[in-house]
């Protein structure tokens, strides 16, 4: 027990570390890119023959505050407001909290990565245990080479193919948007079905993108643990064929629990192609426009979400590990 | 259905096939040999030879691309072990004959405690008293030195070689099977371990009265624990007989150099001489005519063209043309 809160505390700390150092960074790459929309409204309001201190309170006002000091002050109070759990103003929509605008675009990505990757992992994991027991056969083959192919398709080119497939060629599927707006929001049947359809590409499209990594590492995976010595010595004591699986299978995801928390956390990277094809509102289509829009604030707090997500499943991977392997557990070597 | 007393084995005319790019090829060519119920029988011969393939015949667990190609393996109780096939076959195992596999190997799934994988075994076995099983299993362990509770609630990682050796030697055992064979039990274990595992299966085999069959390739090792050995050489069984006469005054040519190959204690290293050549590989077994003809000292021209047949004289098995004539002398030396 004691271990076990040393190990989560050392990870809680590394974890912070990186966040801070990614903070620092993102903040010195968005402050450098060129174009100041504070600055921009403030010269335009001057240019249309405002008094500079007109302009100046008219421009703080729009945007709640203005940014002055030096770069070091900013980063000071943007440190001391990420402590406080302040992710700022947001400027392309003057008015609302950063913390705010991303909360309702989180649920627009967690869902369907979620669902996508966990669907994409279930479907390989077990075609990848056929793909390495029937390696030799037909079916072995053609299953290893959809996972070889679909694995070489960058996403943004699946999410196009899908949308050419189920929205052009075949229309029964919306290709873009989250929901209907004719629907009323809540808990009603037309509503959630509208729901469900839009997200259903953009599911898609996560699931085929990730399915054949996971299919030629589970296949791997069990061919190498078909090879174990324990497995034969199951076998030559008579062990069932159900528990002789149950040995094969348990051991062969081990090393792949790993790979899915950390996707998980990368799928949220790759949302921002996928999201930007369907249009749909979720962390990536926000990163993207706040990008355009010389949103720093929101480009900011967009990127702590992205670095946070990362690092929790990192943290995640590494305790989900210690649970399911009693090598790791008594923190020896495995 | 589970015997008490120990089978007896035949082994009759078994020939298992290596499927390889250039054909298939024997690893084992026509062995012919019987375990007497109750006896510790020892197979030595260098790698390669077919001793773990003759082994693994035993349970019909020849793994591919090897195949029984023909023969018979007679264990009474259970028939012929070649014809066994799907469930028959797997009830077979562990319960009917137990298998000790070499200490440098895991035998054992690094994911479950000990006492998990003996439920396992139970379950598979269709065993009813489960509880009575543990108890049996740490009857065994505590007779084998170990503190049997603890060892079930132990991961494979948390054990040292000579523990799992044990372990390993338990599971063989826990199910009552009465024929058992260990396949290079004390390789990768220090002298002490050594000893001590060896001490172990000698009690155990008589105190439950079973049908031992040890894998190795060390000399002291079949010495120390066998009551008769055969000696193989290119998938063939080339002198068989009680242990102390094929040690004391060993008849074929090969197993006279691999006497005279065992380095002492004391002494002149150089007093062990290594026989000249290499063992066949699987590729490179004679197609006809005697397999040890290459680094026979004594070869003579039939040699080159007959497969010298096993001929039996008072209780020895001895393959070789050769020995029917005039024996050459070999310096008769106490076996240490």
């Amino acid at each position: 027990m004691r271990s076990v809160v040393r190990r989560l505390s050392g990870h809680l700390a590394r974890g912070l570390a990186m966040i801070w150092v990614v903070m620092t960074l993102s903040f010195l790459i968005i402050r450098n890119i060129p174009g100041d929309p504070v600055r921009g409204q403030y010269e335009k309001l001057i240019e249309q023959g405002m008094s500079p201190d007109a302009a100046e309170r008219s421009t703080a006002a729009l945007y709640g505050f203005l940014p002055k000091g030096s770069l070091w002050s900013q980063y000071v109070d943007y440190l001391n407001g990420l402590i406080h759990g302040n992710l700022g103003q947001s400027l392309s929509t003057p008015g609302t909290g950063v913390a705010t605008i991303i909360a309702s675009a989180a649920k627009w990505t967690v869902l369907p990565v979620l669902g996508g990757t966990l669907l994409s992992f279930l479907l390989g994991v077990t075609l990848g245990v056929y793909a390495a027991i029937k390696r030799s056969g037909k079916l072995g083959d053609a299953l290893s080479i959809s996972g070889s192919l679909l694995h070489g398709v960058p996403q943004y080119v699946i999410a196009l193919l899908v949308v050419a497939v189920f929205s052009t060629l075949w229309p029964i599927l919306p290709s873009g948007g989250p929901v209907d707006i004719m629907f009323t929001p809540g808990f009603n049947g037309p509503y959630i079905a509208s729901l469900i359809q839009h997200a259903t590409l953009p599911v898609l499209t996560y699931a085929l993108a990730s399915y054949g990594g996971w299919i030629l590492a589970m296949k791997s995976s069990v061919a190498t643990v078909l090879g174990d010595d324990f497995i034969m010595a199951a076998e030559l004591r008579g062990m069932s064929r159900g528990i002789l699986f149950r040995y094969i299978a348990r051991n062969a995801i081990l090393p792949l629990f790993t790979i899915l928390a950390l996707s998980l956390g990368m799928l949220f990277g790759g949302a921002i192609f996928i999201e930007s094809i369907f249009n749909y509102p979720g962390l990536g289509l926000l990163l993207v426009n706040s990008i355009g829009a010389r949103d720093y604030a929101l480009m900011g707090g967009t990127f702590l979400v992205l670095t946070v997500a990362i690092v929790v499943a990192n943290i995640a991977a590494d305790l989900l590990y210690a649970v399911i392997d009693p090598r790791v557990r008594k923190g020896e070597a495995a | 259905m589970t015997r008490t007393s120990a089978p007896g084995v035949r082994i009759d005319d078994l020939t298992v096939v290596y499927k390889t790019p250039a054909g298939e090829l024997p690893a084992l060519g026509g062995v012919s040999l019987s375990l007497a119920p109750g006896t510790i029988t020892g197979i030595v011969g260098e790698s390669g030879s077919g001793k773990s393939t003759l082994a693994l015949s035993l349970l019909n667990a020849v793994q591919p691309p090897g195949r029984i190609s023909g023969g018979t393996v007679e264990i009474d109780g259970l028939g012929n072990v070649v014809d066994l096939q799907g469930e028959e076959l797997r009830r077979a195992r562990g319960r009917q004959v137990g298998y000790v596999f070499q200490a440098a190997q895991n035998s054992l799934n690094p994911l479950k405690t000990v006492g998990k994988q003996l439920l396992d075994l139970g379950r598979s076995h269709d065993f009813d008293d489960l509880p009575a099983l543990l108890k049996d299993a740490r009857a065994l362990l505590g007779r084998m030195g170990l503190d049997g509770g603890r060892v079930l609630d132990s991961y494979q990682h948390e054990l040292s070689g000579g523990m799992r050796q044990r372990v390993g030697i338990m599971f063989a055992l826990v199910l009552n099977a009465h024929l058992v064979v260990l396949d290079e039990p004390t390789t990768a274990l220090d002298m002490i371990t050594q000893a001590s595992i060896l001490r172990i299966v000698r009690d155990v085999h008589h105190e439950r009265g079973l049908t031992t069959l040890i894998i190795t390739h060390d000399m002291g090792v079949a010495a120390e624990v066998t009551d008769s050995l055969a000696v193989m050489y290119g998938g063939r069984v080339v002198e068989h007989g009680p242990t102390t006469e094929v040690l004391g005054a060993p008849r074929h040519p090969y197993t006279q150099g691999l006497i005279r190959a065992i380095p002492r204690l004391s002494g002149d290293i150089d007093e062990a001489r290594a026989l000249p050549g290499r063992p066949p590989t699987l590729g490179t077994i004679p197609k006809q005519g005697c397999v040890f003809r290459e680094r026979c000292p004594i070869r003579i021209a039939v040699c080159d063209t007959v497969d010298p047949v096993p001929v039996t004289r008072d209780a020895r098995t001895v393959a070789c043309h050769a020995v029917g004539q005039p024996a050459t002398p070999v310096t008769p030396k106490e076996f240490a």
